[in-house]
């Protein structure tokens, strides 16, 4: 494992394994900005084979595994002969269609990777919108500097760090920075959050969250309302929820979202225990 | 055979593709969307699209994926 130092080894990459291709696969989709943050952050490192490579992602105390291999195949041996996928931490997510998954999900449980959660991708159009967004007298903020330890204890509380991909510190003041994270505060404490990504004409939900004395308060109702109101350019919303969260996903529902048939099943190694 | 604009419209109904020049910086289509409009192009023209060319620059607009398309060996 070497640590991956420029946006361009990444792509160098990506273009060999690409490159005559029979069968290419991945589940590598990175952004350039993401890409470069994880970079300068150390994060990134790679195992840089001909026709398959592997990269690691550092995360609290585990790693994220991503591939991008010329096949099936070509990744089988690659992950064979990686000795990081059996002393480390490692969590893996397989996205795509689910009929099409089966090769790969049985290609890592064979590698000693266990299914762990599944999500699913729900998305709503924002043009066919029937209500309009009132957020007059809402209870909505911008979250600010301030709040950043706040904003990441309370996703560490209610999120999964495994399954569900929480940001690092550096990520959430960045968001911070981009008023991407609105928040409901009572007392000076962080009652309430929705953390978003808005890009051109889409928008990804990445976290909404509400703590546990202020459930029931219809914070969450107002900053999705909120959220709506403010993003009038976009036309797609869209966001990952667990599948096993039928209580979150009636909530989607509610506001309009459905699924769109995309899934991400997350899997770890033997070394992350139950 | 369906026009390039028509496989856009149904993987992503809410956008109008022709009112765009760049399709990913308007965020109209990400990296899973680029994924199934390979398959759509490929069963629909009967070609394979290589991976070397499954890169961002080549589904910007709806000139770029003609060139795409022709490099491909499809006849427009």
């Amino acid at each position: 494992m070497i640590p991956v130092r420029t946006v361009g080894e990444v792509f160098d990459a990506i273009q060999q394994a690409k490159t005559g291709a029979p069968a290419y696969c991945t589940n590598f989709f990175p952004v350039q900005a993401k890409l470069q943050g994880w970079i300068d952050h150390g994060e990134l490192w790679g195992e840089i084979g001909e026709a398959a490579t592997l990269f690691f992602r550092k995360d609290s105390d585990f790693w994220h595994l991503y591939f991008c291999a010329a096949s099936v195949a070509a990744l089988r041996q690659e992950v064979a002969a990686s000795p990081n996928l059996k002393a480390e931490r490692m969590v893996i997510d397989l996205v795509g269609n689910e009929l099409a998954l089966g090769d790969l999900l049985a290609l890592m449980e064979s590698a000693k990777f266990r299914r762990y959660t599944h999500l699913s991708r729900m998305a709503r159009a924002g043009h066919t919108d029937p209500q309009d967004w009132q957020i007059d007298g809402s209870p909505v903020v911008r979250a600010d500097k301030p709040d950043c330890a706040a904003v990441l204890d309370l996703l560490d509380r209610v999120f999964d760090r495994y399954g569900e991909q929480l940001p690092m510190r550096y990520e959430i003041e960045a968001a911070v920075e981009g008023r991407q994270i609105l928040a409901v505060k009572r007392d000076k404490a962080l009652a309430a959050l929705l953390f978003f990504e808005t890009h051109g004409l889409t928008s990804t939900l990445r976290f909404w969250a509400v703590s546990e004395q202020f459930r029931s308060c219809r914070f969450g109702s107002a900053l999705m309302r909120h959220y709506f109101a403010t993003q009038k350019a976009v036309r797609r919303f869209i966001l990952w929820v667990t599948t096993d969260n039928e209580s979150a996903i009636q909530k989607y529902r509610h506001f309009g979202y459905a699924p769109d048939g995309l899934v991400d099943h997350v899997l770890v190694n033997e070394l992350i225990r139950p | 055979m369906k026009s390039i604009a028509d496989i856009l419209g149904r993987i992503r109904p809410e956008f109008d593709f022709t009112a765009s020049n760049d399709f990913i910086g308007d965020g109209m289509l990400d990296s899973f969307d680029v994924v199934t409009l390979v398959a759509e192009l490929d069963r629909n023209y009967g070609i394979s699209i290589q991976g070397v060319d499954i890169v961002p620059e080549n589904f910007q607009n709806l000139q770029t994926i003609e060139a795409l398309l022709r490099k491909s060996g499809v006849q427009l």
